[in-house]
């Protein structure tokens, strides 16, 4: 039924996608031998989440889908991150 | 609808050994979680009886500490993977698709699969009592030579390291232990999926989400609970099994590791798990009492959303079981806290429930007993987990029989009362005919009492310091009394077991005929004959309201007073017919050998794993692993119909 | 179920499945990431990750799994437009690509084993290499899959999105393990 969906990258567009992917990979690498201090780790982080956000978007068609699919996927990695965060959190609030 | 007018080509096979080992029939497919969870409903009872015949008197000799270790572990890990949560796929693979006006679950093949592996699961657990190598030696009422009972799996359900490590558990109980749960698991993570997909996508015409059964409601939260927390404790299970056999150290302290990692990683899993154990038979509550107060749920929205809070919340509080491994004061306030919101929701439920009796008309049959004794016992064993929320409290509970009398409250008391008055509330639709309704009020009564006895003075024995997983306790400090009354209500509760039994075995065959609609009930699977046709529908209905086929036999008006309507009969009957015989036969997946062939690659590979070590080892691995891929490559090349 | 039933959410019903399984594993790789995060600096013995871990070798590498996603999105447009063929070639690409990231991987770490790290060194060992390994168990996996669908494109009809195991949940399931390959490579690799 959504194979009739309109909206889907052209190959070109999947393309220029792998080409920002590969421009953000250098950004990344580039960070990782500058080591700019304190600001490296969360600008990695905003890169990694980049990348991510792109192959999912786009690759993974989640943002043409319906937002069934998208709250889907988003809430496993909602659980995921929430409790496992808290997970290092006791770990290091004194074991 | 064209696949309505296409005729079925290839007869499926009604009867026969071969024809349920390849079934995709949900209502087969149930009956086989049912009926062998209950056979493990009652291996894990004989382990409790001979539980309580050790605990009866004071320093006991008539098992052994190390036998007392297995059955202990094998009991509450029977009850929990092998006998609740088969029993509540077993009511979710029947019922869904009936209560949702569908003809099967979404993936009819995926379901089977996730059958196998749960079977396998408990073959791989089970057999540890004939194959594992224990370091201890047994010896109580059995003479050593032939006793095996100490061979099991026996470091507690929950099989915390170190104790489970290699040091201290050298051998091989805890690895049938940890493979076989694993094995289990990745049944339950398949079959949420399919039930997850099924509620979502296969609901009839006009049956939005909030027209849906408050049953299938918590089938929704029980399986996205079992879909997020299974990889969870995957991961415990593998990394517990790579410091057993491959030095790694993630658990052992003196290898730089932590046990504590792995009680986060475990009740990150247990606690929803719980929540697991416990929903299905809510749903069943629900479903039960309206129908026998001949009134509608009261406050159908609040109820569901409390089940989808418990969900969540369930996902929040899981610290609160190691208030007593060093967590520090900061994650020990924060859990507290969540713990002690939970009970918001749940209370919610239990109002809901009652307000759903009060005014009316109440009709005491053995499901609504059943129902009704959930609501009592569960409330009870809620007041003491919520009191376990308590900070210091729950230290002077924790490992002591308090917990254990929680615990049997809500998952016996709750779970498994809930489950009998499904089993009886179901049972017409199930095989056409009636149970003995007398049979059964003996069966409720004896196990009420027996239950009460058992479980009831565990609190006084727990806060009077008796201890859990200890195999005796001294004479001469004030438990001996209770722990005799304890024992002997196991056996009441064994005695109604075997009234259940006769009950069912013989009214399966004997019992009066029913009528689809013995109970003058409310939701569709009332609608359609008993036992339902193999297709369930003729005719998918359309659904106009909740409860939808309580409004085809019933009018109400503005002040919610309700008359029957004059043409029910007849439609009722006509419905019948309709169902019986459709115009269109509907075409339905075929049987396939492919899911218990997987399943036994998947046996293969579990039993290579364990002796690894060995050539024969090595050889199942491979055998498994390529039985593995040969069954899905034939999987995904077999047609799911036979003329899709 | 086939496309040509209707659904109540309008979603195709293997789509649906495939990411309530994706979903789930978040929660598998977040376990095996936290572990890696509370061991990597703990207590340490013996030689760890940081010391060893070689990034121009596995920038390449990373580079390799992301171009393995634009074949997987190269073959399921062909499909879209019935090119069979085209289809058949980039799916070989993206295994051939994928094959290529696990024997990077092997290599890796027999490295890693040469140079004395092993999985059993130490806590901070161990974690890197479970969850390296199983994230090169997943892309295995993948591999078997793509190649499987290579195969089946061989049956009368090719390639078609009604069958149960089509390119789009085979492309999904390679998408995933991309992505999480984009998170490992930044925790583990590229922050120190």
């Amino acid at each position: 039924m959504d194979s009739a969906k309109p909206a889907h990258p052209s190959p070109r567009q999947y393309v220029t996608i792998a080409g920002i992917l590969v421009v953000l990979t250098a950004l990344e690498v580039s960070l990782f031998y500058l080591n700019i201090g304190g600001i490296n780790t969360p600008a990695l982080i905003v890169l990694m989440l980049l990348k991510f956000t792109l192959v999912v978007a786009f690759y993974m068609h989640l943002r043409y889908e319906s937002g069934f699919l998208r709250r889907l996927f988003a809430a496993g990695l909602a659980v995921a991150s929430v409790l496992y965060f808290i997970v290092l959190a006791t770990f290091y609030s004194r074991g | 609808m064209t696949f309505l007018a296409t005729p079925l080509r290839r007869r499926i096979p009604a009867k026969g050994f071969w024809s349920w080992v390849t079934t995709v029939d949900h209502k087969r497919i149930a009956k086989l979680y049912g009926y062998t969870g209950f056979v493990f409903f009652i291996v894990g009872g004989l382990e409790a009886l001979l539980i309580r015949l050790q605990l009866a008197r004071p320093e006991n000799a008539f098992i052994t500490p190390a036998e007392y270790n297995s059955l202990f572990t094998m009991h509450g890990t029977t009850m929990i993977f092998l006998v609740v949560m088969p029993l509540a796929a077993a009511f979710m693979n029947y019922l869904l698709p009936l209560m949702l006006g569908a003809r099967d679950v979404a993936f009819p093949r995926l379901n089977a699969l996730g059958y196998w592996f749960f079977l396998g699961g408990g073959i791989v657990l089970y057999s540890s009592y004939i194959l594992a190598t224990a370091g201890a030696p047994a010896g109580g009422f059995l003479p050593e030579t032939i006793s095996r009972l100490g061979s099991a799996a026996n470091g507690g359900w929950f099989m915390y390291p170190p104790n489970s490590g290699a040091q201290f558990s050298p051998g091989s109980v805890i690895d049938f232990w940890l493979v076989g749960i694993a094995l289990a698991g990745v049944g339950s993570l398949v079959s949420s999926v399919n039930l997850l997909t099924t509620i979502f996508n296969l609901r009839a015409p006009g049956m939005s989400l909030m027209k849906m059964p408050v049953f299938a409601w918590m089938a929704m939260v029980v399986n996205f609970l079992l879909l997020f927390s299974i990889p969870i404790i995957t991961v415990a299970i593998f990394m517990l099994i790579f410091d057993r056999q491959f030095g790694t150290a993630f658990f052992e302290a003196s290898g730089g590791g932590d046990p504590v990692l792995y009680q986060h990683l475990f009740w990150l899993f247990g606690h929803p798990e719980v929540y697991i154990l416990i929903l299905p038979a809510m749903g069943i509550v629900s479903e039960v009492l309206p129908v026998f107060s001949r009134k509608p749920l009261f406050g159908y929205a609040a109820v569901v959303f409390a089940g989808i809070a418990i969900g969540f919340l369930g996902f929040g509080v899981w610290a609160h079981h190691m208030f007593a491994s060093g967590i520090g004061p900061i994650t020990q306030a924060a859990f507290g806290l969540s713990t002690m919101t939970i009970a918001i929701p749940t209370g919610v439920k239990v109002f809901n429930w009652i307000a759903t009796m009060w005014g009316g008309k109440l009709r005491f049959t053995a499901p609504m007993l059943f129902a009704i004794g959930f609501v009592a016992m569960f409330t009870i064993g809620g007041l003491s987990g919520v009191t376990h929320s308590i900070v210091p409290a729950d230290w002077q509970q924790t490992d002591t029989y308090y917990v254990v009398a929680h615990f049997h409250y809500v998952l016996f008391g709750g779970s498994m009362f809930g489950i009998f008055a499904g089993l009886y509330y179901w049972f017409p639709k199930l095989t056409g005919r009636m149970y003995r309704e007398r049979l059964a009020k003996y069966h409720f009564w004896l196990m009420f009492i027996g239950f009460n006895m058992t479980f009831g003075p565990m609190h006084y024995l727990g806060l009077m310091g008796m201890a859990r997983r200890t195999y005796t306790y001294p004479a001469g400090i004030g438990l001996e009394f209770w722990n005799m009354i304890s024992t002997i209500g196991a056996f009441l509760i064994a005695s109604s077991v075997l009234l259940f039994m006769a009950n069912w075995i013989n009214s399966r065959r004997r019992g009066a005929p029913a009528p689809i609609d013995p109970w003058d009930a409310r939701t569709l699977e009332w609608s359609i004959p008993s036992p339902p046709p193999e297709y369930n529908f003729g005719e998918v209905p359309t659904v106009r309201s909740l409860d939808d086929f309580w409004h085809q036999k019933y009018d109400e008006d503005d002040l919610g007073r309700v008359t029957r309507r004059p043409d029910a009969d007849a439609h009722i009957a006509e419905l019948t017919e309709k169902h019986l015989h459709p115009e269109h036969r509907p075409h339905l997946p075929s049987p396939s050998a492919f899911p218990p062939l997987a399943g036994l690659s998947a046996l293969g590979f579990a039993f290579g794993l364990l002796y690894h070590a060995t050539p024969v080892g090595l050889g199942l691995i491979a055998l498994g692993v390529v039985g593995l891929f040969a069954s899905f490559l034939s999987w995904a090349r077999e047609p799911l119909e036979e003329n899709a | 179920m086939t496309a040509h039933t209707e659904t109540s959410t309008g979603i195709d019903t293997r789509k649906l499945g495939m990411w309530a399984f994706l979903s789930s594993e978040a929660l598998f790789f977040g376990a095996l990431i936290t572990n890696y995060l509370l061991f990597k600096g703990r207590d340490l013995q013996g030689i760890h990750p940081r010391e060893l871990l070689n990034i121009p070798f596995t920038s390449v590498s990373s580079f390799v799994l992301l171009m393995s996603s634009l074949t997987m999105v190269l073959a399921h447009a062909a499909l879209t437009r019935d090119n069979q063929r085209a289809a058949r070639g980039w799916l070989l690409a993206t295994a051939a690509l994928g094959a290529t990231f696990v024997g990077g991987q092997v290599y890796e770490f027999s490295n890693f084993y040469k140079e004395g790290m092993t999985l059993s060194t130490n806590p901070a060992s161990s974690s890197f290499f479970v969850l390296t390994g199983f994230h090169g168990a997943h892309v295995t996996i993948g591999v078997l899959l793509l190649l499987s669908l290579v195969g089946l494109s061989f049956r009368r009809g090719g390639l078609t999105f009604e069958h149960g195991l089509n390119l789009e949940l085979v492309g999904l399931y390679w998408h995933f393990v991309d992505i999480v390959w984009i998170v490992i490579f930044t925790v583990v690799y590229l922050i120190r």
